[in-house]
């Protein structure tokens, strides 16, 4: 089973600095380390850090017409600053690695969230649809490999 | 660039099963977007009722296990699209085919965008190498 676990954002993840700056060799080494054991227990499946929210921008649906309003957005807690997916055996063991994260990130205060991954198979599909999911994650693969 | 698209949602509409027609949608964009050649990846997550938030503060970890009804916002899903500009990614977002509802567009850092220097270049070859081999 797959998780996604959420690194909440914080005022510094917010902030308008280049990522990196001010981070510790101590953190990026725990970082190094803590991706470099996942990846070798073949649990780690991807990941990446989000600029700022003010790069960034929302879109509303109200009757399905978009609306676009562009970043920052107040409310650090409730934003992403980075995720991490995992292929992991259970929750528990979800959870385990979870409870190892960098302690040295956000200096030792950081809110992270665990959530499952839909599989194909949690949903009832036709097989058209079955088949033109197949499609869609091959095709995912190739242009990931561009 | 990459470009995470987040798709919104709230405690209430959680662990609603999408409509049929929906995912008949659904499956069309995906299939622009591949079309495209700019799908990289995209996921749906599981209702918060199987999740958990834990807190780091100093040396003490609180576990909470989900459903999340305080949250204001909860995340439903996301794609990531390698596109040319952040116009590209949000024409991209106007596209789905959502009736109500609300995304969110952001940017992805790239490894290019960190500081390189003695103190960060382990971790960032780390990374490369990692990525460039698949394992992450």
């Amino acid at each position: 089973m797959r998780f996604m676990i959420i690194r909440k954002a914080d005022a510094e993840t917010e902030a308008e600095s280049r990522p990196g700056d001010g981070v510790s060799q101590e953190l990026l080494a725990q970082m190094m380390s803590y991706n470099e054991e996942m990846a070798k227990a073949g649990v780690l499946i991807g990941g990446d850090g989000l600029m700022p929210s003010s790069r960034g921008a929302r879109i509303q649906f109200k009757g399905g017409k978009p609306t676009v309003t562009d970043g920052p957005f107040a409310e650090a807690k409730e934003l992403v600053a980075g995720y991490t997916l995992i292929q992991v055996g259970s929750r528990q063991e979800a959870l385990d690695w979870v409870k190892k994260w960098p302690p040295l990130d956000g200096h030792g205060h950081v809110e992270l969230e665990l959530r499952q991954i839909y599989e194909a198979e949690d949903f009832t599909m036709t097989p058209e649809i079955v088949e033109q999911t197949e499609r869609v994650r091959d095709l995912e693969d190739k242009n990931q490999q561009r | 660039m990459r470009y995470m698209i987040i798709v919104k949602g709230t405690p209430a509409e959680e662990g609603r099963a999408p409509a049929s027609e929906l995912i008949a949608e659904m499956g069309r964009f995906n299939q622009q977007l591949v079309d495209a050649g700019v799908l990289l990846s995209g996921e749906g997550l599981q209702p918060s009722q199987s999740g958990a938030i834990v807190k780091f503060e100093g040396k003490k970890q609180t576990v909470v296990d989900g459903p999340f009804a305080e949250a204001k916002e909860l995340i439903g899903g996301f794609w990531i699209l390698s596109v040319k500009d952040r116009d590209e990614a949000i024409a991209w977002a106007r596209r789905i085919p959502f009736t109500d509802g609300e995304v969110e567009v952001r940017r992805v850092s790239e490894v290019s965008d960190f500081i390189e220097d003695d103190v960060s270049r382990p971790a960032l070859e780390a990374e490369r190498a990692m990525r460039d081999t698949g394992k992450w």
